[in-house]
């Protein structure tokens, strides 16, 4: 009779104990899975913007799926409840330092873009100068400036395809690109012997 | 700053554009040799400072001519 009636209670028990555990399963699945497809959505812009606050949202979810495989499906939902609000916020500030990532290369490409063809024009009237020279100046040789002509040609090609990616909407490869061209305008420059730095 | 808004054609406003200041006892060859390896290169020069020279053989100490 007892062990009967220890039996039913047992049983109640385990039926409160399991139902409890389903009570906090699925809402702790949920909120997880939910943070889970919300940072996947924007992953790569936060792992490239917002590193540090990307990781710390990682973790968190981490540690909610960790409670969730130790079947701790309350310190799972503890855990995750939170989560979908703070991918939610990450992702309004992925998106604002985006923006202002954007803002400040296309404020670098502006910059470059106007002063850009003026380093390819100041090099190409060097060269074109230089060309009908009968003899090169002290300090240059025949190979310097060769590579110096082949280096106007490759910094022309490089600038078209900067100025293209900034017409296709990438600005961050154009900036890239454009810093390229910068970076070979100066080496050529100084091989023939001109001032490099731009008169402000 | 010194002013370069005398300075000729494009030079004027190419942050690139290059520039000599004239030292005692040069002369547009001589400057055309320095730089081009080319005396003979001298009206070049001339051409390009056309706005504040008005003789190839007359230019000053302290004048910046542009170097095309």
């Amino acid at each position: 009779m007892y062990a009967k009636r220890f039996l039913s209670l047992a049983f109640l028990a385990l039926a409160v104990l399991v139902s409890a555990c389903t009570n906090y399963k699925e809402p702790a699945q949920a909120a997880i899975t939910q943070a889970e497809t919300a940072l996947d959505a924007i992953s790569v812009d936060a792992q490239k913007y917002l590193p540090d606050k990307y990781k710390e949202v990682q973790d968190a979810i981490d540690a909610a799926k960790a409670s969730f495989e130790k079947n701790d499906y309350k310190g799972a939902l503890a855990a995750a409840k939170d989560l979908p609000a703070k991918v939610s916020e990450l992702g309004t500030e992925v998106k604002a330092a985006k923006e202002q990532a954007i803002a400040a290369l296309t404020d670098s490409w502006n910059s470059m873009s106007g002063d850009l063809p003026k380093m390819v024009d100041a090099i190409q009237s060097r060269v074109d100068m230089l060309s009908k020279s009968k003899k090169l100046p002290k300090g240059l040789d025949q190979a310097t400036f060769d590579a110096a002509k082949s280096g106007l040609d490759e910094m022309k090609n490089m600038w078209n395809a900067a100025q293209q990616s900034f017409s296709s909407g990438n600005v961050e490869d154009a900036v890239a690109k454009a810093k390229s061209v910068q970076a070979k305008g100066s080496e050529i420059m100084a091989s023939l012997g001109m001032q490099t730095a731009p008169k402000t | 700053m010194e002013d370069q808004s005398k300075s000729t054609g494009s030079g004027a406003d190419n942050p690139y554009a290059q520039y000599h200041v004239v030292k005692k006892g040069d002369t547009l060859s001589k400057i055309a040799q320095e730089y081009y390896g080319d005396a003979q290169l001298y009206p070049q020069i001339f051409e390009a400072n056309r706005d504040i020279l008005k003789d190839p053989n007359k230019i000053q100490v302290g004048q910046k001519l542009r170097i095309p």
